[in-house]
């Protein structure tokens, strides 16, 4: 990039499943005034505003347009980007550009879903292709299933790893007061819960939320007159996949997927060769709990077939030497337009030391994030603290 | 201020958009063999020999149009599977498919794509498997449309039993 | 900008109102070739990046960028997608090359209005709780822009109808257009009404297509083509979603973008340096409010403009010469259509509609009804 870029301030809502106290635009004006808030900026600082969610899932057809007041765009430069599940961290990415560019000095970047004024899941059968596959589209919760039975059979985990994983994420929830599923949970309890799509029950699947982030990104001098703990944007990469083949969930493929050819170049740009030394936390965008074991693998944080050792061994936990989803992540938050935004803003958090009851209890200076939509797409974004590190 | 119950006001809607989807020049193809002669018919991308069903304009490794066309058997090899306990609505016709039932991906034979659809087969996890071999069932000629639910489901072929069983 | 990004390939697909031999990436895949035939590249080595413009609703599929992922060059790479007009995908992946992370850029833009229901989509655009059970659309909305226009500067119908009858003349002279026709004024305001003011010739008609573009930073443009068309200059702006929070027959979004493009560009006096400009007229009255608002004309001085004939395409500054939207262009591709219809200007291969000795060039494009959101750039050879 032509320039540096730093984020210098974000904020999140409180995320719940209802709110029916505000209107969407309310719901983002709050993470919007919270970002400016913790930046110490006002909003005619802003050069411009780029907006992300989920087109059409709470029945408007251009977002951007109607909330042009909450999120601060009236008058001003702005764009709306729509990519699925990775939009948050697009808009993260749209408003590096931007940045770096030189076009902007600083760009609010917001992403938000209020899920409950939409069918979820009935949207999300839309993904499959019209004529091919939509009547008997199987949604998100049919795609992990066969990715849990696929990653079973190949590696000889059983449904116990995938409730580790669900335990960990909603025990880390308890401690992020901005989370949505905060539980008290056992493997026993995810185990009890309800079958949705065997192997995967109602406690493996993220929660349908309703909530906003945003960002704000600068440029090196204003991150540095104005921003006390700049983190900077060290690295992006994206990587989508196409239409008709979804080898995720085939854990054994042979075909380059997604998520292991987009690490392999974000490593490559950094020059990483040991991931888990290198990053110091993870934040990963895992709808689904089988979905974190193998990003454990695709990551590089392990090899092939071990991701349920590392959950198994705790050494993704929040005190573990490969913290991942200190937040509760996905599993615990799922605004979707949110939600690749919340690894981002939750990782800078962690090397800001900001993070509050689930700051990760070592020293933080580089950290990963990981997006998850579309069919099969990622966006990965790598920060740090420290320009020179 | 007296503590009272705030009512707040939520406003119940629904979004009828209707459409009318163009299959295309590929797709047409395939969908008038289903349709008529109860073939499948896929492409194949002439630089890496990907056999790509539903068949489409561009290999997108290869970044080529494809090219021939290859009938494919209707007898396959079930490579993923879920027991469903939920009632998935179908959206082309707003009408729920009773759980549980089977739902897997299935690769036809000499395919490289496989084909996600309902697997004709008892919700029992003893009895489903990776590896399983199973056929197309077509809906009988003369009620077909034209479109993927000409493809009832796919039904386990006989005398196969799960290995290690 | 201390860097310049240039455009060196534009492909239009075959306009026509309804393409029902194609299904969207079919249609896409028409203009990328072409794009890719044009300036000797290929996916994916000499593209770095991709951008596209369409919405979920029109194409009826939820993240509807996957249907373009594979003809796009996609695959194991990035393409984003901006759900808005056309004209933000050459903001947005000008962006992309001038911060250094990408030389070489793939825009798409995509619609077949056929599929669907205009008046539908346009009317879930509403504001859910409080303006869209009035049944609004983009036609009625536009209705009372153009009555509050028509009373704030005291026209009359005419003055749209006259842009009509200059718009679909030019048109007989684009290949791309499929609405051309010698209509006239009498004609336009005799059509059936449809939302008074407007008529149903003032109004762009439904249109399957799309446009492709490639965008290259100076280094590489130079060595793609010789004959680059520079982009001098970009602006956004957002108006007020309500209606009656905005003044209709003001066009301040637009004023705002296009003083940060002029600004960008150097252009103090867009009367004097601006050799034509293509605008996204969905209706006819749009046309003269939008080259108000680009500060071509005063307020309210856009019809005796048009009436001088200083639009026309031998005048002193043309408007439309392609025929604009009125033409028969897809909402949504109006705004990549729009520049690519400058760059064809620009390049001197417009054939008959050619704007002798253009070199600066202005496009704009909206998304929204009545012009919420604005986009302008200026193009310059």
């Amino acid at each position: 990039m032509k320039r540096n870029v730093a984020i210098v301030g974000g904020g999140q809502t409180y995320h719940r499943a209802r709110r029916h106290d505000v209107d969407q635009a309310e719901m983002v004006n709050e993470a919007v005034r919270a970002a400016l808030k913790d930046a110490g900026m006002t909003m005619d600082e802003m050069d411009m505003v780029v907006l992300g969610n989920m087109e059409f899932f709470e029945g408007t057809h251009m977002t951007d347009c109607w909330l042009v007041h909450a999120t601060g765009a009236y008058g001003r430069q702005g764009l709306k980007i729509t990519t699925g599940g990775t939009v948050g961290a697009t808009v993260v990415c749209a408003g590096a550009h931007l940045v770096a560019s030189g076009l902007c000095d600083r760009v609010l970047c917001i992403g938000f879903e209020k899920q409950e004024e939409g069918d979820t899941g009935a949207i999300l059968s839309g993904v499959a292709n019209p004529l091919w596959g939509r009547s008997m589209a199987g949604a998100a919760v049919g795609y992990f299933a066969m990715m849990g039975s696929s990653y079973m059979a190949a590696w000889g985990a059983k449904e116990e790893h995938s409730a580790m994983v669900a335990v960990k994420a909603r025990q880390n929830a308890r401690k992020n007061k901005y989370a949505h599923l905060k539980l008290d949970i056992t493997v026993e309890d995810v185990l009890n819960s309800r079958m949705l799509a065997w192997p995967i029950r109602m406690l493996d699947m993220c929660p349908a939320s309703n909530g906003a982030c945003a960002v704000i990104l600068a440029d090196d001098k204003t991150a540095k007159d104005r921003c006390r703990k700049p983190v900077w944007i060290r690295a992006m990469e994206t990587a989508h996949n196409e239409q008709f083949e979804l080898d995720w969930r085939d854990v054994k493929t042979k075909r380059p997927i997604f998520s292991k050819v987009c690490a392999g170049r974000i490593y490559g740009r950094l020059g990483v060769s040991d991931p888990k030394t290198y990053f110091d936390v993870f934040e990963i965008y895992e709808p689904a709990t089988w979905a974190e074991l193998v990003w454990y693998e695709d990551l590089g944080l392990c090899g092939p077939g071990e991701g349920f050792r590392l959950i198994e061994e705790g050494k993704t936990n929040i005190d573990g030497p490969i913290p991942v989803n200190p937040s509760g992540g996905v599993l615990s938050t799922n605004c979707i337009g949110a939600s690749a935004m919340l690894r981002v803003w939750e990782a800078a958090l962690q090397i800001r030391g900001d993070a509050g009851g689930h700051q990760v209890p070592k020293e933080v200076r580089r950290a990963l994030t990981t997006a998850y939509g579309g069919t099969n797409w990622t966006v990965m974004i790598a920060l740090s603290g420290a320009l020179d590190d | 201020m007296t503590a009272r119950e705030t009512e707040w006001i939520s406003i119940p809607m629904t979004v009828d958009v209707p459409y009318r989807f163009a299959a295309g020049r590929y797709l047409t193809k395939t969908l008038t063999q289903l349709r008529d002669n109860g073939r499948i018919f896929a492409v194949e991308c002439p630089r890496c020999r990907r056999i790509q069903l539903p068949p489409r304009i561009v290999c997108a490794q290869c970044h080529v149009r494809n090219g021939r066309w290859v009938e494919l058997p209707l007898e396959g090899t079930l490579v993923a599977f879920t027991i469903m306990f939920l009632p998935l609505t179908d959206p082309t016709t707003g009408k729920p498919h009773e759980p549980p039932f089977v739902y897997g991906s299935v690769r036809l034979d000499g395919c490289d794509s496989v084909l996600d659809h309902l697997i004709h087969a008892e919700p029992d996890r003893g009895k489903v498997w990776v590896g399983m071999r199973c056929r197309v069932v077509l809906r009988p000629p003369g009620e077909r449309v034209g479109d993927l639910s000409d493809i009832v489901h796919f039904e386990p072929l006989p005398d196969q039993s799960r290995p290690g069983s | 900008m201390n860097e310049r990004v240039a455009i060196v390939g534009v492909a239009q697909s075959r306009f026509a109102p309804r393409r029902p031999e194609v299904n969207y990436a079919e249609l896409a895949y028409e203009v990328i070739s072409r794009v890719l035939e044009e300036t000797g590249l290929s996916l994916p080595g000499d593209i770095d990046n991709a951008v596209s413009c369409s919405h979920d609703i029109w194409d009826g599929q939820t993240i509807s960028d996957i249907g373009i992922t594979d003809v796009i060059g996609g695959h194991l790479r990035t393409e984003e997608k901006m759900a808005m007009d056309g004209s933000t995908a050459v903001f947005y992946g000008a962006a992309g090359i001038l911060s250094g992370e990408y030389s070489c850029t793939l825009l798409l833009a995509h619609t077949k209005m056929s599929q669907t229901n205009r008046n539908i989509v346009n009317n879930v655009a509403f504001d859910p709780i409080y303006t869209r059970m009035l049944g609004f659309d983009y036609t009625s909305a536009a209705a009372l822009q153009a009555r509050r226009y028509l009373y704030k500067y005291g026209l009359k119908r005419e003055d749209f109808a006259r842009v009509v009858v200059k718009n679909l003349r030019n048109a007989l002279l684009n290949p791309c257009a499929w609405n051309g026709r010698e209509v006239t004024v009498s004609e336009v305001l005799s059509s059936p009404p449809v939302a008074p003011p407007i008529h149903r010739l003032d109004m762009a008609p439904d249109t399957d297509g799309a446009v492709a573009m490639i965008l290259a930073s100076e280094e590489r443009a130079r060595a793609i083509t010789d004959r680059p068309v520079w982009i001098l200059g970009m602006g956004t702006s957002y108006d007020a979603h309500y209606l009656g929070d905005r003044d209709l027959a003001d066009v301040k979004a637009l004023r705002e973008a296009a003083a940060r493009a002029y600004a960008m560009a150097g252009i103090r006096n867009p009367r004097r340096d601006v050799d034509l400009v293509e605008v996204g007229e969905e209706f006819s009255y749009q046309e003269l409010l939008w080259i108000e608002g680009l500060g071509l004309c005063g307020r309210g001085e856009a019809a005796r403009l048009t009436a001088s004939g200083a639009t026309a395409v031998g005048g002193s500054i043309p408007v439309n010469p392609s025929g604009g939207l009125l033409s028969g262009v897809p909402i949504n591709v109006a705004g990549l259509n729009r520049v690519a219809e400058a760059v064809i200007q620009l390049r001197g291969e417009a054939g008959e509609r050619q704007v002798k000795g253009a070199q600066v060039a202005v496009a704009q494009g909206h998304s929204g009804f009545c012009g919420q959101h604005q986009c302008v750039v200026v193009l310059g050879t």
